[in-house]
């Protein structure tokens, strides 16, 4: 029996406490009386994963099942999410690569030969063969991806795209063309948070910058409370109003699949544990890893953490139509991420892992750790976030100015030029935006490389956008000040220092919480 | 990195975790986080072995030559009523309130040796036998045999123990007290008592609280009285000063009537116990008045703030110490 997510109230009976940062973790003493919201424990896999799917395809909710869709001379479109979940990469067999298969199976029984596999990745970089193989698997990578007929949606091919029409609201939807040609589009998602899945599947991860400009942008995104909740974040109002528009002319089945909070393998499980209940064992694992970690070099490091593939189990799997497969796939997620809280606090901590959707295999650069920590951690809430209007937060990251020059160049120049002038995300949208989402060099980048859109910085950016709307402090821990400085927030040693410069928002007696996280958790904050 | 920052760095997070994770003191759980503890299914500590013949034998030696000169060492004992042991055959029922870990070696040591190599105590198992090693030296010391006390549930040892003629010792509040008062009584030594036909021999103590509450690993000395010039009237320097005092007093033995539940079994125990506690502080005479008269005190104490009633129990008892001469000089 997996025991629920709770809020700890730290006494002097509570051992130093887990804080990610980065490609590290250290032990942090709260002051007493700070709340820590720790995750539900991780729930049981679903022991015959083979059965579960198929159940799910045979028997899909407000759909006939899938063989029935299924017949010879048909286009059928497999699209599926791409690399940027779920966080970490899971072990081997991906979930992706079974339902494909089971998808895949069905479609050759019924004689389908016209099949397309292809990868949803929106502005996202291009994965490369070996990446896709991993989600895939030998068997559909070996039948497909030779012949071309496994592939990175290009969101900048004009070619291949189909301008399918406006929502009622005017806002273009724009999706890869042979998905829209399609006779049957088969969607296979990994819902690892709540904000994934849903609409947000094919109409965005499907599109083009001209649909997705829309909803990425500065205003929009700020008035997201939160992304984690789809009936309250307008970024998906606008998706789902996208998908509607979409499923009117075209027919999608949409196959959504959660997993559990196992994130972490061997030796690293003490990670997931809550720390008063470590053994002796883990005591002894924790120690060990934190020396080698501060003797191992840079590269070493960087291969220790991303290496890892999470051992995650399958919780469930829906399939049908989207919204009310959708339904059901958030309450699985919320089943096993969901934390009630009481009340906000006047100061948010944070530790930003060393990993975040757009640099697995890559690098955190100042960008995505500042969306990690303002765009995914603080807005992973339901009802109101869990830091007051005018609070501070204090994450834990050593933010230095490193950059993967294959998967993030714009970044880079988005970091030199743009946050020079300005960090207000409202101001470097209107200036700058088009100015990047249109360079010939970032998007040739983008469509032949391996670096992400010329604009994915900017709605990176905007991701953290409701954040810095909301609080007036944000104090990173253990960080480059420079890199901090140019950010607009500020830079300190240690927690206590944090809490020193917050006191001048929050005063010298703040209420703290800390989200516990990973493994991934919402809280519920009433 | 140097290789001193290393091995500095190093040294400082073992520091850490072993102040954080109590290294070689029972771990501790955070308050708000004890709701959340997960149910562990024990397995009965096997404990057959501490009631052999080898065993007896180290522990005789264990508990004369070195757990009661250390004793004797630390506090002052008074005992009293151990003839209520000369009119009852055992095996018995030792029922005293339970406020100290002094409790037991006080119960233990203060038993005549023939009663005492043939007494066990019923100790928690989730507290005394939680690692093997603190199992095993309590049950080789004290003769322990682990009873479950979450969920009420009590093991089938003791049962069998006291079929094969052991004695026991039971705390029936199940648990230390946190104010030196009593608590409530849990059935499970009553429900011994009348299932296996065996009487219940009530003990109160007094000054265990006072020695050695909760949270303290060794008795602490008396505090000096430097205030006063003079002992009171009756009473000795020694009574007040050094080693504290402790007294025990053994009642007479009672036993369910034919068709008595547990239930109420437990009730006339805990009034025994009640009463005795009143002869221990006064005297037999106004004991039994107050019995008569329906007014003896009760042991779970006043109903004042919980520093007054801590406050109480944190003072040891006064014995009279003073030789009495046949003839006054």
């Amino acid at each position: 029996m997996s025991r629920p997510g709770f809020v700890l109230e730290v006494d002097d009976r509570t051992p130093p406490l887990v804080v990610h940062e980065g490609e590290g973790f250290r032990l942090e003493s709260f002051p007493l009386g700070t709340r820590v919201v720790y995750p539900p424990e991780t729930l049981p896999a679903l022991p015959d994963v083979e059965a579960a799917i198929s159940e799910a395809l045979l028997n899909p909710v407000d759909s006939e099942p899938l063989p029935a869709l299924l017949r010879p001379g048909m286009r059928l479109t497999i699209a599926f999410d791409d690399l940027s979940i779920p966080l970490p990469p899971m072990r081997a067999p991906d979930i992706r690569q079974r339902v494909i298969e089971a998808v895949l199976t069905m479609a050759a029984d019924a004689g389908v030969d016209d099949v397309e596999l292809v990868a949803a990745n929106a502005l996202h970089r291009r994965m490369t063969a070996d990446e896709i193989k991993h989600i895939v698997g030998e068997r559909v990578f070996r039948s497909f991806f030779p012949q071309g007929l496994l592939y990175n949606h290009d969101a900048e091919d004009r070619q291949n795209l189909t301008h399918v029409g406006l929502t009622d609201q005017g806002e273009d939807v724009e999706i890869n063309k042979r998905a829209a040609e399609s006779d049957l589009l088969v969607y296979v998602n990994v819902n690892l948070v709540a904000m994934d899945g849903g609409h947000k599947s094919v109409p965005i991860g499907l599109a083009s910058y001209r649909s997705l400009r829309h909803h990425h942008n500065a205003k929009t995104m700020i008035a997201s409370h939160s992304f984690m909740d789809h009936t309250r974040s307008h970024l998906h109002h606008s998706a789902w109003r996208m998908g509607r528009m979409l499923s009117e002319h075209l027919k999608i089945f949409q196959i959504e699949t959660t997993l559990n909070n196992e994130v972490f393998p061997e030796p690293y499980g003490f990670l997931m544990k809550r720390e008063w209940e470590w053994s002796i064992r883990d005591q002894a694992s924790m120690l060990a890893v934190r020396r080698g970690l501060s003797v191992a070099p840079a590269r070493v490091k960087h291969r220790m953490f991303h290496d890892l593939r999470a051992p995650y189990g399958l919780t469930g799997i829906h399939a049908g139509e989207t919204e009310a497969v959708h339904e059901r796939t958030i309450q699985a997620v919320h089943r096993q991420q969901l934390v009630e809280v009481q009340g906000q606090s006047d100061v948010l901590v944070m530790g930003i892992p060393y990993l975040g959707p757009y640099n697995v295999n890559s690098t955190m650069n100042p960008i995505l750790a500042t969306c990690m920590g303002l765009g995914y951690y603080f807005n992973s809430y339901r009802g109101q976030p869990m830091v007051r209007r005018g609070g501070a937060v204090i994450l834990y990251h050593p933010v230095k100015a490193d950059f993967n020059q294959l998967h993030h160049p714009s970044y880079v120049d988005f970091y030199d030029e743009v946050l020079a002038e300005s960090t207000d995300p409202l101001v470097v949208e209107e200036k700058y935006e088009q100015q990047y989402a249109t360079d010939p060099w970032y998007v040739h980048l983008y469509r032949t490389s391996h670096a992400y859109h010329g604009v994915h910085p900017f709605y990176m950016w905007y991701w953290a956008a409701h954040a810095m709307d909301h609080v007036d402090d944000v104090i990173w821990v253990g960080a480059d000040p420079k890199s901090v400085r140019r950010l607009g927030f500020r830079a300190a040693s240690t927690l206590t220092d944090a809490l020193e410069m917050a006191s001048s928002t929050v005063g010298p007696d703040p209420s703290i919480s800390y989200l516990h996280n990973p493994p991934h958790l919402i809280t519920d904050v009433h | 990195m140097g290789r001193a920052s290393v091995l500095s760095d190093g040294l400082d997070d073992v520091r850490k975790v072993a102040r954080g994770w109590r290294w070689g003191r029972r771990p501790l759980v955070p308050r708000s986080a004890e709701a959340f503890v997960p149910e562990v299914e024990r397995s009965v500590f096997p404990t057959a072995w501490s009631r052999t013949l080898p065993a007896s034998a180290v522990r005789e030696v264990a508990q004369k030559a070195g757990l009661e000169p250390v004793f004797r060492s630390q506090v002052r004992t008074r005992v009293e009523g151990l003839d209520v042991l000369d009119r009852v055959e055992g095996p018995v029922i030792f029922v005293a309130p339970h406020a100290s870990h002094l409790d037991t070696p006080l119960i233990l040591l203060s038993l005549p040796d023939r009663w005492r190599r043939t007494t066990a105590v019923a100790a928690a198992a989730d507290y005394f036998f939680d690692t093997w090693w603190r199992a095993v030296g309590s049950a080789l010391l004290f003769n322990t045999l682990p009873i479950e006390r979450r969920g009420g549930a009590i093991a089938t040892t003791p049962g069998d123990v006291l079929a094969e003629g052991w004695s026991l010792v039971i705390f029936p509040e199940g648990t230390r007290s946190k104010d030196g008062w009593m608590g409530r009584f849990r059935l499970g030594a009553a429900w011994l008592a009348v299932e296996h036909g065996v009487p219940v021999v009530p003990v109160v103590h007094r000054g265990t609280f006072a020695a050695m509450p909760r949270g303290q690993g060794w008795p602490s000395r008396e505090p000096s009285t430097g205030h006063r010039a003079e002992p009171a009237r009756g009473r000795s320097w020694t009574s007040r000063r050094g080693r504290r005092q402790l007294t025990i007093r053994f009642g007479e033995a009672i036993s369910a009537t034919p068709g008595e539940s547990a239930n109420d079994f437990a009730a006339r125990v805990r009034a025994a116990v009640s009463s005795l506690h009143d002869e221990d502080r006064t005297t037999w005479w106004d004991s039994r008045r107050r019995e008569a008269e329906g007014k003896t005190p009760d042991l779970s104490g006043p109903d004042v703030a919980r520093w007054r009633r801590v406050w109480a129990q944190s003072e040891s008892p006064v014995v009279d110490t003073e030789r009495r001469r046949a003839w006054s000089r």
